[in-house]
């Protein structure tokens, strides 16, 4: 693929996540208590190779953007560059056997169920913890923000799964 | 030299990400303060404009909802609007007050101070037209805010109605949107309530856009009294529930009564005074405090708010000029800057 189809591509889904979350993931709410970070999306499934300096600044781009909307200064920014840093690490963690291949992507049918979900659980718990202690600003309710990451995590996590399902190509794509 | 670059190229994903971390961080930090331009929140025009085509649209799903809101408002204007019959009869003993030396003033002997001089100034007209008909400037039209009556048609400081684009209720700071900008007379500071009370501040705000500090915000603090009695306090929400909130610094010593109204004490000069905040609902005595802890059910539900007002409160200008000549060391000489063409009440 040229570097302008891949542009295009990272713009589109880019333009997609964001607004699937401002216009209606980001209404809704699981118990009153959890939120849907489906944006998290964007970073998470990138594909492998990314460079991590590019992978910051999308991170940041899209967290400044999510703190626009929704008017927390850099929080979101904050959670997502943390994420975007923690992702290789994370990958190199769960390297297969004989490594990754050259068109491997972040994709539940090929990677397998159990790599995915460890992929996916561990780093939106991270970022989880890192954004709702960081809105706290303090440790006053712990008991109550525990519960707020527990339900997030299973919302995002849940709506993230779903994407990968309906959207993702079952077999692998010559590119 | 080789070495510098070398070692840049090694670290660039640790340095960036420091880099960026600090800036989000010191732009989530500083979020709170109000200088801040209207670009990095949702008062921004392009994010404002998608937040009011998202409430466009939601607006279509939930328009059974909004008319019944507005029906109820309509009912209690109404119910303003045609008072019980008896409301307006008058005393049979002639009600008395004091001016300022303390001469008594008998009200019906004198006319009002406003047609006397219109009287005076016009005297061709004649004397029995005058005072018959209604003085339109001198009975203003209110609207009934969270119980404290607002005038409407004041050119110096306007009521602005607004719609709510965007309310986060489950954040530990909340913020509103509304589609209200500086175009319309809005300016940080400003107060913003709803039919049923006490709603926020104006954070910032844009051409057309305002962001606004809900009263659910952990550093939003609202100067509050007790109706009943009057004592003074200040509202909090400590950061649980959207419907309950925190009346502090009562003394220990004041009895308190569940279901007493609390509404603004004009202290603060943001909210005009008497305007509904909540009800007290539960009270308690905590060993190691000097005042009662006190929750409030709050009567504004934030998670239906739709329509608002934004409000000036009059004499702000005026008292934080007094409160801030205090300590200016030549004030200017102040000359008024225009007379006051009716009494004000």
């Amino acid at each position: 693929m040229s570097v302008l189809g891949v542009l295009v591509r990272q713009l589109l889904r880019f333009g997609l996540y964001a607004g699937m979350q401002v216009f209606i993931v980001g209404q809704l709410s699981l118990f009153g208590l959890g939120w849907c970070f489906l944006y998290l999306g964007f970073v998470l499934f990138l594909p492998l190779g990314t460079p991590i300096v590019l992978q910051l600044l999308l991170g940041f781009g899209m967290g400044l953007a999510m703190d626009i909307s929704y008017d927390t200064g850099g929080l979101h920014a904050a959670a997502a560059v943390l994420l975007a840093y923690l992702r290789p690490w994370v990958l190199r963690l769960l390297t297969p056997r004989d490594g990754y291949d050259a068109q491997d992507t972040v994709n539940v049918h090929q990677m397998g169920w159990q790599w995915f979900m460890v992929y996916l659980l561990l780093l939106v718990s991270l970022h989880h913890v890192a954004y709702f202690f960081l809105e706290l600003g303090s440790f006053q309710h712990p008991l109550l923000t525990l519960a707020r990451v527990g339900v997030s995590i299973l919302f995002t996590s849940t709506a993230l799964l779903i994407v990968q399902l309906l959207f993702f190509p079952v077999r692998r794509t010559r590119s | 030299m080789r070495n510098l670059i070398a070692f840049l190229l090694r670290f660039q994903g640790v340095m960036l990400f420091v880099l960026l971390e600090v800036v989000s961080l010191f732009l989530f930090i500083t979020n709170s303060s109000y200088q801040r331009a209207a670009f990095f929140n949702s008062a921004n025009a392009y994010a404002g404009a998608v937040l009011a085509r998202r409430t466009q649209i939601a607006d279509y799903f939930r328009l059974d909802e909004l008319n019944r809101q507005l029906l109820a408002d309509n009912a209690k204007l109404r119910q303003q609007l045609y008072p019980p019959d008896f409301s307006r009869r008058e005393a049979d003993s002639l009600p008395v007050g004091r001016d300022t030396l303390g001469h008594l003033i008998y009200r019906h002997l004198r006319p009002d101070p406003s047609q006397a001089l219109a009287a005076a100034t016009a005297p061709g007209l004649g004397q029995n037209a005058k005072p018959k008909k209604p003085n339109a400037l001198a009975r203003p039209d209110t609207l009934l805010l969270g119980g404290a009556k607002l005038a409407t048609h004041d050119a110096d400081y306007p009521l602005v109605a607004a719609r709510v684009l965007n309310n986060s209720l489950r954040a530990v700071d909340n913020y509103l949107t509304l589609n209200v900008g500086t175009a319309d007379g809005v300016q940080p500071g400003l107060g913003v309530l709803s039919a049923a009370g006490v709603v926020g501040q104006v954070k910032s705000a844009s051409a057309h856009y305002a962001t606004v500090f809900s009263l659910l915000h952990s550093k939003m603090a609202i100067a509050a009294k007790i109706k009943r009695d009057g004592t003074f306090g200040s509202v909090k929400w400590p950061g649980e529930d959207y419907s309950h909130a925190l009346l502090d610094y009562i003394p220990r010593q004041n009895r308190l009564v569940r279901g007493d109204s609390v509404v603004t004490s004009g202290y603060n000069a943001v909210f005009p005074e008497g305007v509904f905040i909540g009800t007290v609902e539960s009270f308690v005595k905590e060993p190691d405090k000097n005042f009662w802890t006190v929750h409030l059910r709050l009567g504004v539900d934030f998670s239906r708010l739709t329509y608002v007002y934004v409000v000036h409160n009059r004499p702000r200008t005026e008292r934080d000029s007094l409160e801030t000549a205090l300590t200016a060391p030549e004030p200017a000489p102040v000359k008024p800057a225009k007379q006051p063409t009716r009494p004000t009440r």
